[in-house]
């Protein structure tokens, strides 16, 4: 740096010894890898007229250079853009200054704008991988897991597809995987994952469960025997709003986020937003509650979308609606405590369920009717099911029971899918073999 | 009993040491008669049990406890144990460990026929402070409220001198209501707590 001619540049800066320069940057270069642009900033100047384009045009003759344009210098009537080095900006902003060149900052720090393209870039790289490394054994977001569903749908086009059936109430797309091996509108199965947004190991057994179901299919004789005569629906974040919410603010959030005009506190309880028993015990009208109904039945986007889905699909013949926690597997009713007609079927059928799940890992479930088992709660999506004709409507509450609750660590996830699957092929099972 | 004045529950069950070793015993058998009066919560509760550690080995344990609590270096704005993902750094244990205990505490005054409870969460550390021989431990939980759902903060104050009762003060936002209330439990941090008739 000593020695350069300074062109009516202002007074000098202090001089720095070059051999000091050249080890820091030699430091700086091997600590980083790389350049680094801290405090560089983009000035973008309107040159008047042809003399003025010749002050920028000498700035560009400079040895060694100064600074960096972006766009050069060209015609008056066009911008010049240039990279000016932290350690230069005062003179030249001086030098244009004193020369009454115009300019504005473009960019205020170019390492800034760096650092966030390169989170950016290894974010896109995260969501870009194949489903083969995405981790089953670990929590993801909401982004994560839409662009597992496209990886997915893509890996595996042959049985599975992917069905926009509306807008959440922040206008996320709701999204369902359809697993099918052909036929038109076949006899069909129904799981939900996510209604509460804070169970997160509803949605993490959802994706291993979708994932076992392609790699069992052909090898597995009953899941097989399924998929030739049915078709499976997976909806895997049934509340997405909620579900965003549990990650950027609070971990334990468990309505939708809908909000009303005139209303304090937002959310309504997806899981008493049903038509059935709706406003019932066991479910609130104070919007503020965490059991808060909403203002009728369906009026929330998530809920009608899938009835509006399944209604007009017509021909479900099982739904099975997954939360956490409890370790309990349940059916109608949950809106009183009178026992559904076909009872004794489903006592029989949930226990065999149970008992499949017992034999992977040893946990225990208790069974039986919502209301009897856990507590009377209306409006909820299995005494709608019912009440609409699907006979094999099943409510899971995953594990644990109470010790770590909705924080179940991520060590657990794959224990508790692989049990799961045990119960939902049982019931699967039991449809297949109980047409109506 | 008349139901509508009362409910009688009998519950057997056995204990197992917190924390407990690979390949070690099951410890007591215990039964208790637990009886809610008129709705109201803090059930009046009757244990016996056979077989736990006795009472010297007991405070031994709670001698150790004691010395490794007073040893750790607690972040103070250590938040929320377990994470989102469930997971508590080992180090944090027996912050956690203590919290869990006072919480206990706090879900049996609020027990009551209708409603239970289960600890989600330390929220917050306000206060972590082992002088004298007694450990002084201000912090926040949330408690999971069955069958509400709702979330119930709880501001809890305890302090523990081994050997010597647990006391505990609290203070819970409920949607409507704002309680306090104190007490003090008698038992040690280590085996598990002989609830004495209160």
């Amino acid at each position: 740096m000593q020695g350069t001619p300074r062109r009516g540049l202002g007074p000098r800066p202090p001089p720095v010894n070059k051999w000091t320069l050249l080890l820091c940057s030699f430091i700086l270069a091997a600590a980083w890898g790389q350049m680094n642009f801290t405090g560089d900033q983009v000035l973008r100047i309107l040159a008047k007229d042809e003399k003025q384009l010749s002050l920028l045009r000498d700035l560009e003759s400079l040895k060694p250079q100064k600074v960096d344009f972006w766009r050069g210098p060209a015609r008056p009537s066009l911008p010049v853009d240039m990279r000016v080095p932290f350690s230069e900006l005062d003179d030249i902003k001086a030098y244009l200054e004193s020369h009454g060149l115009a300019y504005s900052v473009m960019i205020k720090n170019v390492q800034v704008l760096l650092d966030e393209e390169r989170e950016a870039m290894a974010k896109a790289r995260r969501l870009e991988r194949s489903t083969s490394s995405f981790s089953y054994s670990s929590y993801h977001t909401l982004e994560e897991i839409y662009s597992w569903i496209d990886n997915f749908v893509t890996e595996h086009s042959d049985i599975v597809s992917k069905i926009h059936i509306g807008h959440s109430f922040e206008n996320r797309s709701i999204l369902v995987l359809k697993f099918s091996t052909g036929g038109s509108q076949r006899p069909a199965i129904w799981i939900d994952t996510g209604i509460h947004s804070r169970e997160w190991i509803t949605h993490a057994t959802g994706i291993w469960t979708a994932k076992k179901i392609v790699s069992e299919y052909g090898k597995d004789g009953i899941l097989t025997n399924i998929l030739k005569a049915m078709d499976i629906f997976i909806e895997l974040v049934t509340n997405p709003d909620g579900f965003a919410f549990t990650h950027s603010m609070n971990r334990l959030w468990r309505k939708n986020k809908s909000i009303r005009p005139g209303v304090f506190c937002i959310g309504v309880d997806l899981n008493r937003n049903w038509k059935s028993g709706f406003g019932g015990n066991g479910s609130h009208s104070n919007p503020c509650s965490e059991t808060y109904h909403g203002p009728s039945p369906q009026s929330e986007p998530e809920v009608a979308a899938i009835v509006d889905f399944i209604t007009g699909h017509g021909n479900f013949k099982a739904l099975i609606s997954i939360h956490s926690y409890s370790q309990m597997l349940m059916y109608p009713y949950g809106h009183s405590v009178e026992p559904i007609s076909n009872q004794k079927e489903l006592y029989s059928l949930a226990e065999d369920a149970v008992k499949a799940l017992y034999e992977v890992h040893g946990i225990k479930y208790i069974f039986g009717s919502i209301s009897t088992t856990l507590y009377v709660a209306s409006g909820v999506t299995v005494d709608w099911a019912y009440d609409n004709g699907i006979k094999y409507a099943f409510t899971f509450e995953l594990r644990d029971t109470g010790h770590y609750g909705f924080l179940l660590p991520a060590t657990q996830i794959i224990p508790t899918a692989q049990e799961t699957w045990m119960a939902i092929r049982t019931i699967m099972e039991h449809t297949l073999n109980h047409p109506y | 009993v008349d139901p509508k004045r009362g409910c009688k529950v009998d519950v057997v069950f056995s204990t197992e040491r917190y924390n407990q070793e690979e390949g070690e015993q099951r410890l007591g058998k215990c039964s208790a008669h637990v009886f809610f009066k008129n709705q109201k919560p803090r059930p009046a509760v009757n244990v016996t049990c056979t077989r736990l550690i006795e009472k010297k080995k007991r405070e031994e344990e709670d001698q150790l406890l004691y010395k490794r609590m007073k040893q750790l270096k607690v972040p103070l704005d250590a938040a929320s144990i377990p994470d989102s993902r469930g997971h508590i750094d080992a180090s944090l244990r027996p912050i956690w460990d203590l919290a869990f205990l006072g919480a206990s505490y706090v879900m049996w005054e609020k027990t009551s026929q209708s409603l239970h409870y289960y600890l989600v969460q330390l929220s917050s550390v306000k206060q972590w402070k082992t002088n004298d021989d007694a450990i002084d431990f201000d912090y926040t939980v949330l408690l999971h409220e069955f069958p509400t759902q709702e979330i119930i903060p709880c501001r809890i104050h305890l302090v523990w001198y081994p050997g010597k009762p647990l006391k505990v003060k609290y203070n819970c936002q409920g949607l409507q209501t704002s309680e306090e209330a104190s007490g003090t439990v008698e038992g040690s941090a280590v085996a598990p707590t002989e609830l004495s008739n209160i």
